[in-house]
């Protein structure tokens, strides 16, 4: 394959200033992460310790094989939200390996808010469920948890995607073969009891580890007994009377011991071949895409050169090269594995839709994944374009994306806007992995443009009354959707609502994209079906 | 890091990564576990296994000179993994969208270098720099700041220097 040259001068100013302007941002990044993966604080981590407990993420890292890598999503769910009480939502979710094989692991985090879950903590579950369902990994669920964070229960409850969404799930990937496995190292009450109940193999922890559908409080008011947590629901209780659990534990380390030697004896299914090679890095340096974004989000780069320091050794075997050149597709090696990459650089025109619908169904046909690499203000507008059927191939792309069942994934590298963000496999087009980078921007349109339709429509309507605008109306108008536009549109505030997966250093990119796709090799990759282009 | 040596119209892809002064070499999907250490400058000891090998090494102007056990190797670093690169296109002075002309950055008469910023056209939330494609001095700057502008058409006439 041929090598991407470079065109980047790194030691121009431009190039000097880009840089040094993202930097900050990644560190930004990083302190939030790490604010975020500091749970409740030090106080309640103190607590928390002082009961003979492990804290979440030191569940997770001794349950996985040592020096293996754990993929964690929306580690800033909930970020300025509830008042920050929730850090991470509460709840620890990702990818990791236990002997050999990739499991998904949610772990309730008891140093928030006991561990209860609040609107954005379902979700974050459920996503973590579906990434389960979608790639066929066993679940393992470190659980801790007082259940629903009572004072929102309206958010928490009764809809579709709310708590009963989890046991749902619970059976319904059992039903296809996908391990489900409870690790009972805290309170398990009411509903969230049944998480071990419908597990396949259930651990509990002595001492600490309980479960019932009523505390010893509700069973006191209901029924006038008196009984302590263990007499009720303990270790003891489940692993010689009730039977719900199958492993008793003395204390967490023998706990994850147990859970390690379950997930030894799954049995492990043949992974979907894909014509591997040995990884590559590429010959640029990764960090340089610190200095090929732009400052200025208005000015665009050339995308050619990200891929260049994303994929294995720069090779890239480009697609139609001459053609609709403001998407540029073609393939690539990412850690060795085949890839087919969509990237934008510049707007959708109808040639760049029918370029990319074309090439989604080579990687189709040919089953090999798909990334996209989002970075798109929208499909070209005007008369001679919607004259010329924009809207009709630019829906020719939406539905190669949509019907495409190669594991898709996509990474917001730029603007995310309006239809550009459905041909580009946004949130809606289930790719199984979403992630944005730190300058990334997400809305329906740019918070300029939407301020301006609002005034246009506004001032006609006044017009037709014969009264016309102040520009300090006009501002009043304005500045206040500038500003909505301007918060709605950070990353932070996507990641925090779940919108992604989560906001990665672009230089880890190629980490996460690789994991991404060994993943996705634990379920099979179905044949091509398209439905009905419009031509 | 890849290097790749040719000897002889043959391309060797060699794969090195250094720990303190190992090497782990890939040639050919075999992997060599290899000791160097400079004796003095351009001489080397390298330990490969159980073998010694002692090397001198020359540098010519474009190629190196490897001296081992009174055999010559002349050698050339190619760049890269020695596969063509792809051509990139020459910028060139047309308009990659439609849209609105917001700052013109010359005038007629200035001499301008390659990459220079000669107008900006903004469209779809985007800015869009049309930069000179080639040294050379500005003939005539067809738009003014507000126009409208299609795709296609051409922003200004540059006549090259001669001196290229």
């Amino acid at each position: 394959m041929d090598i991407i040259e470079s065109s980047i001068d790194t030691s121009s100013k431009e190039y000097k200033i880009n840089f040094e302007h993202y930097k900050k941002m990644v560190i930004d990044l990083k302190k939030h992460i790490s604010e975020a993966a500091k749970g409740g604080g030090e106080e309640k981590i103190k607590l928390h310790k002082s009961r003979n407990k492990m804290l979440a993420r030191e569940r997770i890292d001794s349950l996985l094989d040592p020096e293996t890598p754990f993929m964690e999503f929306n580690s800033l769910a909930a970020h300025d939200m509830y008042k920050n009480k929730a850090p991470g939502a509460g709840i620890v979710t990702g990818i990791g390996i236990i002997h050999g094989r990739e499991v998904v692991l949610v772990a309730n985090d008891a140093t928030v808010s006991g561990g209860t879950y609040y609107p954005i903590t379902v979700k974050k579950h459920l996503r973590a469920q579906e990434i389960a369902t979608e790639n066929k990994l066993p679940c393992i669920y470190l659980v801790d948890s007082g259940g629903a964070f009572l004072p929102l229960q309206d958010e928490v409850f009764p809809d579709r995607e709310h708590f009963g969404r989890i046991f749902y799930n619970q059976a319904y990937m059992s039903s296809k073969k996908i391990p489900q496995i409870a690790v009972v190292m805290g309170s398990c009450t009411a509903g969230g009891a049944y998480v071990p109940a419908m597990s396949d193999e259930t651990v509990i922890v002595k001492g600490t580890g309980s479960i019932f559908l009523g505390g010893p409080p509700l069973v006191k008011a209901a029924t006038g007994e008196e009984v302590t947590t263990e007499e009720l629901g303990g270790a003891d209780v489940h692993c010689r009377e009730s039977g719900v659990s199958d492993h008793y534990a003395h204390d967490d380390p023998e706990a994850i011991n147990i859970t390690r030697n379950i997930v030894e004896n799954l049995n492990r299914p043949e992974k979907t071949h894909l014509d591997i090679k040995k990884p590559e890095e590429p010959a640029y340096d990764i960090e340089e895409i610190y200095g090929v974004i732009q400052k200025d989000s208005r000015k665009p780069f050339d995308v050619k050169e990200i891929i260049a320091r994303i994929v294995d050794g720069s090779k890239f075997h480009e697609f139609k090269a001459l053609y609709g050149v403001t998407l540029v597709c073609g393939f690539a090696r990412i850690m060795g594995y085949p890839v087919g990459i969509l990237a934008n650089n510049g707007v959708l025109f109808s040639e760049s839709a029918l370029k990319g619908s074309h090439f989604i169904e080579i990687c189709c046909q040919r089953k090999i994944p798909i990334a996209f690499l989002q970075n798109i203000t929208g499909f070209m507008v005007g008369r001679k374009y919607e004259a010329g059927g924009i809207a009709k191939d630019g829906a020719k792309m939406v539905s190669a994306v949509t019907c495409a069942q190669v594991p898709k994934f996509t990474v917001i590298i730029g603007g995310s806007f309006g239809a550009g963000n459905y041909g580009m496999c946004g949130r809606a087009y289930q790719p199984r992995q979403l992630w944005m980078w730190p300058n990334a921007r997400i809305s329906v349109m740019g918070g300029e443009q939407a301020a301006n339709v609002l005034l246009t429509v506004k001032r006609d309507q006044l017009w037709r009354k014969g009264i016309e605008m102040t520009k300090k109306e006009e501002r009043e108008l304005t500045d206040p959707i500038l500003k909505k536009y301007e918060m709605e549109g950070s990353p932070y505030y996507s990641t925090a609502r779940i919108w992604d997966d989560g906001i990665i250093d672009p230089i880890d990119t190629r980490t996460v994209l690789g994991l991404g796709i060994s993943a996705s090799l634990n379920a099979p990759i179905p044949d091509w079906r398209p439905g009905v282009f419009r031509m | 890091m890849f290097v790749n040596y040719e000897h002889e119209n043959h391309v060797y892809n060699v794969t090195v990564e250094r720990r303190e002064n190992q090497f782990f070499v890939v040639y050919d999907n075999n992997e060599y576990t290899v000791t160097a250490t400079e004796v003095k400058p351009g001489q080397l000891k390298i330990e490969i296994g159980d073998r010694t090998i002692k090397c001198v090494i020359s540098e010519g102007e474009k190629s190196k000179f490897v001296f081992i056990d009174g055999n010559i190797f002349k050698v050339n670093r190619t760049e890269l993994t020695g596969q063509k690169k792809t051509i990139k296109k020459e910028g060139n002075l047309n308009s990659p969208i439609s849209g609105t002309v917001v700052s013109v950055k010359s005038k007629q008469g200035d001499v301008v270098k390659k990459g220079d910023v000669i107008l900006v056209i903004e469209a779809m939330k985007m800015e869009y720099l049309i930069r000179a494609p080639f040294d050379g001095t500005i003939e005539k700057i067809n738009f003014r700041e507000k126009d409208q502008i299609e795709i296609g058409q051409i922003t200004a006439d540059i006549k090259k220097s001669e001196d290229e």
